[in-house]
């Protein structure tokens, strides 16, 4: 059964919807710069202008909830437009996230046991579950609401869960992806593992020395054949294939051979029947940390060979942002799909000695391109890749 | 320095949570990474990174750097007593 | 679906398929108490957070009921859940960069409780499903759909676990090792096991 994408939604550092987000990539302009708030400010961090008061206001948003919620409200509104809530449809949202309202708590709580606010009603908004409530409240929906927190890979394990829950029949369609805001517990976890950049990040270069973080969300609508017959949708793009396996190696590092990284490319590529050929362009998870793009460079050839397809990490365009990043990147993958094209993997300059490999380094039409994979990584060594293919 | 090795390990025991192990269950010699060790890693060599830092005032930018200054409490001891400020 | 073992952990101690393999009354240390009277050397346990530490102790029992033919590397599932997530960690992290002004790497790896899955694959080279859920009690009729799901996708074993470390102390680890095979396992079953061993 194929599952049909006929939505999407994207706020990232580079924009506050869709196309504003392929307008950066066409221009090869990262939306990284310094960080401009008490906790960002020491790093290069891919973060978005609005305040949440402001995020509010400017998207006519209903609920004042954490950042992470609203961030996930208006790229899950956007990738929701035009579709209608109708009870014959059963309707889910599954939705990504690793740190959930924590945006919130940081600042409440402290004003809490300063005697300085009474409102409790900010505990409220610190769980992860929460975060996916108030994203389907504002959505209207709600036959089925579930979160998914595996660090790195959380939205594209929502991808999977969607999709594999149409197959099932327990949906008719469901919104998949994820968002995360920036909080003081993630600067200060990424800070302590010693894998930020303080420079603009470099992914799959020689000289890479860590990442920078960045906070968005993004969400993709998934039908079945049948429920498009209803909804009179136009398909965007199909998930064709996903997969996710454990690395068994490290809480944190990938393995050196890439095990759980081709565990989960090659199960997505057998799940969509393709042979490694058959893909276009892969959107890397390629973080710029020396361990990962070190081990997925390997687990690239492993899978593709000498002859591998043009592949790039967006990253250094929107930061790492963590549960959302394959929410984001997804939605990147179906417009190359769209537009024919790839995107560069900025501030590229060396190979990497070990394994040689060169990714796309401009902005680039590419004819033909009927397949596009791509991978997120999670801590616990927690590996899935995704395949979205050309209607 | 036989004290000041005592006090290390006192130190090592409660920078990497290892709130199990006594100071006598560490070894001078021992390597103290990998599985011949106490099967320290990556994450270990960042959090004697922070102990010299918030302890000895000593800073190790590149955690690549810290593999040999790491390798046993006599080592580690010896480099704090070379570089203390 | 055959439960072939089981196993738990709380404060008192470890019980193996409801016989005490070692009571902790009274120690302080209870879960270095039951790791040195395991027998088991593996160094990594002294810096694992409590969830792991648990998982890790019961899974090392329970491991050795797993059938020899069993591809382990491969047809082994882990499912895993509980109420308060990595809560205890997590708190634990905010002291290290809140209060003390230095983030701990070693706490921040804890502070998702699909870490604990993970240190159980390390440990055992197991590539197979891993999944950790959170759900506000113990619910045995997700364990079984799980299993079920997991046993219509390949995996002929499951190591199934629920487990909590909370901030106040009250501890608890249940795993259960489950085999493919014809019979049923009921939620009441299940349920009662799980009672058995909670009001002991």
């Amino acid at each position: 059964m194929k599952i049909f994408v006929t939505g999407y939604g994207v706020i990232s550092a580079l924009g506050n919807n869709v196309a504003e987000n392929f307008a950066a990539l066409k221009s090869e302009k990262s939306g990284i710069k310094q960080g401009e708030k008490s906790f960002t400010q020491r790093y290069k961090v891919g973060e978005i202008a609005f305040s949440n008061e402001e995020l509010v206001d400017h998207f006519q948003l209903t609920q004042h909830a954490s950042r992470t919620a609203l961030l996930g409200m208006i790229a899950a509104k956007e990738a929701f437009q035009g579709h209608e809530l109708n009870d014959t449809i059963r309707t889910g949202l599954i939705s990504g996230t690793s740190v959930g309202g924590m945006d919130t708590t940081e600042v409440e709580y402290k004003k809490f046991i300063l005697g300085e606010a009474e409102n409790r009603e900010m505990y409220r908004h610190h769980p992860s579950g929460t975060t996916s409530e108030q994203i389907a409240a504002e959505l209207g929906v709600s036959d089925y609401i579930n979160t998914i927190s595996t660090a790195c890979s959380s939205a594209a394990n929502a991808l999977m869960l969607g999709a594999r829950m149409l197959q099932k029949g327990h949906l008719d369609r469901v919104i998949v992806g994820g968002t995360d805001a920036l909080s003081s517990f993630t600067i200060a976890g990424f800070r302590s593992l010693m894998i930020f950049d303080e420079e603009w990040c470099r992914p799959f270069d020689e000289s890479r020395k860590g990442l920078n973080l960045g906070e968005g969300a993004g969400y993709l609508v998934l039908e079945t054949e049948e429920t498009i017959q209803k909804t009179g949708k136009q398909p965007l793009a199909v998930l064709s294939g996903w997969c996710n396996a454990s690395d068994a190696y490290h809480q944190t590092a990938s393995s050196p051979d890439a095990i759980g990284a081709c565990l989960s490319m090659k199960g997505a590529l057998e799940i969509a029947g393709l042979e490694p050929s058959a893909i276009g362009y892969i959107n890397a998870h390629g973080t710029a940390t020396p361990n990962n793009d070190l081990s997925e460079s390997h687990g690239i050839k492993t899978i593709f060979g000498e002859q591998h397809p043009p592949f790039s990490s967006t990253k250094a365009y929107t930061g790492h942002t963590l549960a959302a990043s394959g929410g984001i990147e997804a939605v990147f993958a179906i417009l190359a799909l769209q537009n024919k094209a790839v995107y560069p993997n900025l501030n590229f300059s060396n190979k990497i000695e070990e394994t040689g490999l060169t990714p796309v380094t401009q902005f680039q039409s590419k004819e033909g391109i009927q397949h596009v994979l791509s991978n997120s990584f999670g801590f616990g060594g927690n590996n899935s890749t995704i395949i979205l293919s050309a209607i | 320095m036989s004290d000041f090795k005592e006090t290390l390990k006192a130190q090592i025991i409660e920078q990497l949570n290892l709130e199990d192990l006594q100071p006598s269950d560490i070894q001078d010699d021992a390597p103290l990474f990998g599985e011949d060790g106490l099967g320290l890693d990556s994450i270990d060599a960042l959090e004697f990174i922070v102990l010299l830092d918030s302890n000895y005032n000593i800073k190790i930018a590149d955690p690549n750097q810290g593999r040999d200054i790491f390798y046993s409490v006599n080592t580690l001891a010896d480099y704090i007593s070379k570089n203390k400020q | 679906m055959r439960i072939l073992a089981h196993s738990y952990i709380q404060p008192n101690g470890i019980w193996l398929n409801q016989t005490c393999v070692k009571s902790t009354v009274g120690e302080e240390n209870w879960l270095k108490a039951i790791y040195q009277n395991s027998g088991v050397e593996y160094p990594k346990f002294y810096k694992m957070d409590d969830l792991s530490k648990m998982s890790f102790l019961s899974s090392e029992l329970l491991r050795k009921f797993i059938p020899a033919e069993i591809d382990q590397e491969n047809e082994l599932a882990l499912i895993f859940a509980n109420h308060s997530t990595s809560q205890l960690t997590d708190t634990k992290f905010h002291d290290s960069y809140a209060v003390q002004g230095n983030p701990s790497p070693s706490l921040f790896v804890y502070t998702l409780p699909n870490i604990l899955t993970g240190e159980l694959c390390i440990r055992n080279k197991w590539y197979g499903e891993n999944c950790f859920y959170i759900s506000e009690q113990f619910d045995a009729a997700l364990f079984i759909d799980q299993i079920q799901f997991a046993f219509n996708h390949g995996n002929s074993c499951c190591l199934c676990g629920w487990v909590e470390a909370k901030t106040d102390g009250s501890h608890e680890c249940f795993l259960f090792l489950v085999l493919l095979s014809e019979e049923k396992l009921d939620i009441n079953t299940l349920n009662n096991l799980y009672k058995t061993y909670k009001n002991e």
